[in-house]
C-alpha cells in the first residue's frame, strides 16, 4: 500500500503549497493552509511534504527537498504511533489528518485500529487520535483495511473518510462518513459502499464529491448540501473499465484542476497486501462538458 | 531407507505432472451483497506452464526464430505477403542504426527476438515532424516487435528515396499482429485441448467471434508474465469463450466463458490475471478441495495468509496431522539496520498475503533415481508482480507425501528480494492429530523428553541419531522421527539451522487454528519469530497433550556466480527471450514413521 496512497506524490512535491494544490480539487476549494509547526523545526515549508511512503520508516515523515543529495527528513515521536500510515489530508488551518494503512502485513497495524483517524496538530506538530470511527462488528482477516479516503471541503469545514472495514467478496460494509474536521463529530454517512479515493468539485455547477470504489473501476458522485452533508442519492458517473493497462484500475485519488479538468491516479487494487513496489499507476484524464453536462475522457 | 525424493531441483520439471487443475476446482447500517464466482469462474482452465503441449506448426515457427537468430541482423522478417516498394522499406529500415539498436542484448550480446508485425503505407499523420520532403505515396511505417523487451520500434522510411525520415520506440507495448500471427493464434486456440472440452467439439475458424482481440487496453493480455498474449473468442449463443493464447511461448495461457448476452453494461475484458486470480478464489480460496492418493487423505486450500495448509491428514486410515501451514516468512537484509519484510503468502483478493497465488496448486508425481514413484506432492506457488526483478519475491511451498508413511512439510524462497543480504525464516505451524502426544529431543545417545513447552536452535552442537533424526513424537495412534534439513534432502537444500518450537494445542483458545494474522517482526535474528508467544511466559505442560510444532528455518540468499542460493535471476535463451534461472533454497523437515 506505500504505493498505493502516497508513493510519488507526496513525496515528489515540492512545497506545501504544491501539495496543498495536489489535494485541493477545484479553485473554490483551495484553502489549505500550511502547518505553522514546519517553520519551528526548522524546514522551508516552500521545500517540504508530508509522505507516508518512506520505505524504511514507518509512519508519518517530513520531508524537505534538497538542491542536492538526499532529502532532510523529520519524524515527531508521536508520527509512528499509528503504524504505518497512508491518506493524508490538510485542512485551512494548517492541520494535517492521516489515516493509517497496512504495509506489507499487519504486524504495526492491528485491523480493530485501522478506523483511528488521526489528525497533527498544526502549531504543535503532535499527532494524537481525532476520530474512532466505529468498529466493524464483521472484522475479518480477509481484510486488513480501515480508512483508505480522506477528502476536505473547504466551504463547511467537513472531512470526509472512507473505510472499508469489515467488508469480504461477498458483503460491501464499507462506510463514507462526513466529519466535522473541528470536533470529529458524524455529521452524516453513507453506508454500504466500500471506497479508495475521493476529490471534491464544483465543476459540474454544484459540490460534488467524486468517489472511486475499491471494488470495481467506478465512480460516483454524490452532491454535497451548504451544510457538507450528502444530499441526494449517489450514482455511477464514470468507469475506469477497460481503461489503461491493465483496465480494472481503482481510483486511488482524484485532482482537478482550474480548468474543469480532472485527473484520476488508478492503481490495482484487490483487498490484498502486495507491496507497492508492483503496483503501477496510470492517469486518467477527463475534462468537463459545459454542454454534456458530463465527464468527457481525454487519454 | 535412504531418502530417494526429487533430486535437484531443475530435475524437478522432468517428473511426470499429474497435473490436477483442469476444467474443475480438483485440480468462490446497509450492506451490499454481491454474489459469489458464477459457474464460468469455477470452470474457467488455467493451463499448466510446465506440461506444454508442442504442435507440429509450433515447432516450425520455433525453428525459423532459432534461424533468424544465427543471421547478422536477426529479425524475423515480414512473413506476410508485401509488394516490392514494401520489402524495401523493411531492408531500409533495418540498416537503420536507431531502428535497430534493441536487437542485442548489451552484456551479452545475445539476440533478441524481434519481429517485423508490420509495413504499413504512412499516413500524414505519421509524418509529423518530419522536415525533409517526401512523396507520402513511397512512404511505409515499419513496425518492428521485441518480444523480450516487449517494446516496439518503429521507422517511417521512405522507400523512394531509400531513407528513414523518422524512427522511435515504445516500451511495454505491442504493434498489431500481422495476419500470419493472428492465424498462428487463432490455430494454437483451436488445436488446444481445453478450448475443445469447453466447447464440447473442435472448433474451426466459422466459429471465431473475432479474428482476435489484441486488447483495447493498448497492452498484452499477459500483464503478469509480460509476453505477447491475444484472445481469440468463440462465441456459442449469448455466450464466448475467451481463450488466451500466448505468442511469445506459443502456448495457451487459459480458457473461460463469459456471458456476453445482447446489450447491457460491459464485461470485463478477460487477461491473464483476471483469469488466474478469479479461478484460483473460487475453487482454492473459497473451497476446500479433497485429495486421496497412495494411501493419503486429505483436505486443502489457500489461506488468507497462511499459504496452502492441509488439514486432517490421514495415512492408511489413521490421523496424522489435523493442519499444517506456512505462517510467515520474515525476511532481514544484514546489510539495512532492522529493514525488512513480514511475507504472509495467500489468496489473490481479499486477504492478508503481500505475496499471492498466481496459479492452482499442482498434485505431481514423487519419484526416485530410478524415477520410480515413491509419492506424490502437493505444491503451491506464490510470486510477486514483476519477479524476478529486485524487491520481488517468489515462494514454493510443497507437501510431499511418500507411499512408506512418510511426508516432509517444506518450502523455499525463489528469491530475490531487495538484495543479497537477505536471510529468509518461513516459520511453519505443524499440528499433530494425536491428543495424547509426547516430544523427545536425541541428547547423548537417549530420547529426552520435553515436559514443558520450550524452543531449540539447531546448531554445531545439535545431536543427531545415527540415522540423522534430531526429534520424535510418540502419540497413542502412531510415532513419528524428525529429521530436520541439514542439505541431505538433494532439493538444493543446505541445511535449515531451524528453531523449534513446541506448543500445547488448546481447543479453548485459538493458538494459530485459524488463520493467523502477521506473529512475528521482519529482523529478529533470534528465536522472538513469533511461535515463543504461545509458550511464554508460562510455559505449559506437554506431557500427553496435543502438540503444535513450529520449525523456523534460517536461509541466508547468495547472489554469487556458482553459489546462488534463494534466488533467481532473467537470462535470455536460445529462442531470443527472457526466461527465469531458480536457484531454490529448500528447508523444512521429514517426518518418519517410528516402529515402537
Amino acid at each position: 500500500m506505500r504505493l498505493l496512497f502516497l508513493t510519488i506524490t507526496l513525496l515528489i512535491v515540492s512545497s506545501f503549497f504544491v501539495s496543498c494544490n495536489e489535494e485541493v480539487e477545484f479553485q473554490s476549494n483551495d484553502c489549505k493552509k500550511l502547518p505553522s509547526f514546519v517553520r519551528a523545526v526548522g524546514f522551508n515549508p516552500a521545500r517540504s511534504a508530508f509522505s507516508t511512503s518512506e520505505k524504511k520508516t514507518m509512519g508519518l515523515v517530513l520531508i524537505e527537498l534538497q538542491n542536492q543529495g538526499e532529502p532532510r527528513r523529520y519524524q515527531h515521536p508521536s508520527w509512528k504511533a499509528a503504524g504505518w500510515m497512508g491518506p493524508i489530508q490538510l485542512d485551512q488551518f494548517g492541520n494535517c489528518f492521516v489515516g493509517p494503512v497496512p504495509v506489507v502485513n499487519v504486524y504495526n497495524n492491528p485491523t480493530a485500529k485501522q478506523n483511528m483517524l488521526y489528525r497533527v496538530d498544526s502549531e504543535s506538530g503532535i499527532m494524537s487520535v481525532f476520530a474512532e470511527l466505529p468498529v466493524s462488528d464483521s472484522v475479518t482477516v480477509q481484510n486488513p483495511y480501515g480508512i483508505l479516503g480522506l477528502a476536505y471541503l473547504c466551504e463547511t469545514n467537513t472531512l470526509y473518510a472512507s473505510s472499508v472495514m469489515g467488508s469480504d467478496r461477498t458483503h460491501e460494509r464499507g462506510v463514507v462518513y462526513a466529519l466535522d474536521a473541528s470536533t470529529g463529530e458524524v455529521i452524516d454517512k453513507i453506508t454500504g459502499i466500500d471506497i479508495l479515493g475521493m476529490g471534491i468539485s464544483y465543476a459540474p455547477g454544484k459540490r460534488t464529491l467524486y468517489m472511486g470504489s475499491a471494488r470495481t473501476s467506478d465512480i460516483y458522485a454524490i452532491t454535497l448540501n451548504k451544510k457538507g452533508e450528502f444530499s441526494g442519492k449517489r450514482k455511477v458517473v464514470l468507469s475506469l473499465l477497460n481503461l489503461g493497462p491493465r483496465g480494472d484500475d481503482k481510483v486511488r485519488r482524484f485532482r482537478f484542476t482550474q480548468f474543469g479538468g480532472m485527473q484520476i491516479y488508478g492503481v490495482e487494487f484487490n483487498f490484498n497486501l502486495t507491496a507497492p513496489t508492483e503496483k503501477q499507476e496510470t492517469v486518467y484524464e477527463f475534462n468537463w462538458d459545459d454542454a454534456e453536462m458530463k465527464w468527457q475522457f481525454v487519454k | 531407507m535412504e531418502n530417494k525424493i526429487i533430486r535437484g531441483w531443475f530435475n524437478f520439471f522432468i517428473v511426470s505432472a499429474a497435473i490436477v487443475f483442469g476444467n474443475s476446482c480438483n485440480s468462490g447500517n446497509s450492506v451490499t451483497e454481491h454474489k459469489g464466482y458464477d459457474k464460468d469462474a469455477l470452470e474457467s482452465v488455467l493451463a499448466a506452464a510446465d506440461t506444454l503441449i508442442t504442435f507440429p506448426f509450433v515447432q516450425q515457427r520455433v525453428d525459423k526464430i532459432k534461424d533468424a537468430l544465427q543471421q547478422k541482423k536477426p529479425v524475423l522478417l515480414y512473413a506476410d505477403s508485401a509488394s516490392g516498394k514494401q520489402k524495401l522499406a523493411e531492408s531500409v529500415a533495418l540498416n537503420d542504426s536507431v531502428f535497430t539498436q534493441f536487437l542485442f542484448d548489451p552484456a551479452t550480446h545475445l539476440p533478441f527476438r524481434n519481429e517485423i508485425f508490420g509495413i504499413h503505407q504512412a499516413r500524414e499523420s505519421d509524418m509529423a515532424g518530419i522536415k525533409l520532403a517526401y512523396n507520402l505515396a513511397d512512404c511505409y511505417r515499419v513496425e518492428m516487435y521485441n518480444y523480450a523487451l516487449n517494446n516496439t520500434s518503429v521507422a517511417i522510411v521512405d522507400a523512394g528515396t531509400q531513407r528513414v525520415l523518422n524512427r522511435f520506440y515504445f516500451s511495454q507495448s505491442q504493434p498489431d499482429l500481422p495476419p500470419s500471427l493472428v492465424a498462428m493464434a487463432n490455430k494454437i486456440a483451436m488445436e488446444s485441448p481445453e478450448v475443445e472440452k469447453a466447447l464440447g467439439f473442435k472448433p474451426d475458424e466459422k466459429k471465431l467471434l473475432a479474428q482476435y482481440y489484441k486488447t483495447s487496453l493498448n497492452q498484452t493480455r499477459c500483464e503478469r508474465s509480460r509476453h505477447l498474449c491475444v484472445a481469440p473468442t468463440f462465441l456459442l449463443g449469448e455466450k464466448t469463450l475467451w481463450a488466451i493464447v500466448d505468442l511469445t511461448d506459443y502456448r495457451l495461457v487459459g480458457v473461460r466463458w463469459i456471458y456476453s448476452g445482447k446489450t447491457g453494461p460491459a464485461a470485463p475484458l478477460i487477461s491473464e490475471r483476471k483469469l488466474q486470480d478469479d479461478k484460483i478464489t473460487a475453487c482454492f480460496c473459497e473451497q476446500e478441495q479433497k485429495l486421496a492418493r497412495n494411501g493419503w487423505e486429505m483436505k486443502y486450500m489457500l489461506t488468507s495468509s497462511d499459504g496452502l495448509r492441509i488439514n486432517n491428514v490421514l495415512y492408511n486410515g489413521k490421523p496424522v496431522l489435523r493442519n499444517a501451514k506456512l505462517v510467515d516468512v520474515h525476511v532481514n537484509y544484514s546489510g539495512s539496520d532492522g529493514f525488512g519484510y513480514s511475507d504472509a503468502v495467500g489468496c489473490p483478493f481479499f486477504s492478508q498475503a503481500a505475496v499471492l497465488a498466481w496459479e492452482p496448486p499442482k498434485i505431481v508425481d514423487l519419484l526416485d533415481d530410478a524415477e520410480q514413484k515413491i509419492g506424490f506432492v502437493l505444491e503451491q506457488t506464490f510470486r510477486s508482480e514483476g519477479w524476478p526483478t529486485p524487491c520481488s519475491y517468489n515462494y514454493r511451498q510443497r507437501y510431499e507425501f511418500y507411499n512408506d508413511g512418510r511426508f516432509r512439510i517444506t518450502a523455499a524462497s525463489l528469491g530475490r528480494g531487495c538484495s543479497s543480504t537477505a536471510t529468509y525464516r518461513p516459520v511453519f505451524r505443524i499440528a499433530f492429530a494425536d491428543d495424547h502426544s509426547n516430544f523427545y529431543e536425541w541428547k547423548n545417545s537417549n530420547w529426552m523428553q520435553w515436559k514443558k513447552e520450550q524452543w531449540q536452535l539447531q546448531g554445531p552442537a545439535t545431536m543427531f541419531t545415527p540415522e540423522g533424526f534430531q526429534y520424535r513424537i510418540d502419540g497413542a495412534k502412531g510415532s513419528y522421527f524428525m529429521e530436520p534439513g541439514k542439505g541431505q534432502f538433494k532439493d538444493g537444500g543446505r541445511g535449515d539451522y531451524a528453531y523449534v518450537y513446541v506448543s500445547k494445542h488448546d481447543n479453548a483458545r485459538d493458538e494459530g487454528e485459524s488463520d493467523l494474522v502477521t506473529i512475528g517482526p521482519c529482523c529478529n535474528a533470534d528465536y522472538r519469530q513469533g511461535p515463543e508467544k504461545f509458550i511464554e511466559p508460562d510455559a505449559e505442560d506437554i506431557q500427553n497433550a496435543s502438540l503444535i510444532v513450529w520449525y523456523v528455518a534460517q536461509l541466508r540468499n547468495d547472489d554469487r556466480k556458482g553459489n546462488e542460493y534463494c534466488w533467481a535471476e532473467n537470462v535470455l535463451n536460445s529462442k531470443g527471450v527472457y526466461e527465469t534461472k531458480i536457484f531454490p533454497c529448500f528447508c523444512g523437515p521429514m517426518f518418519i514413521p517410528a516402529k515402537k
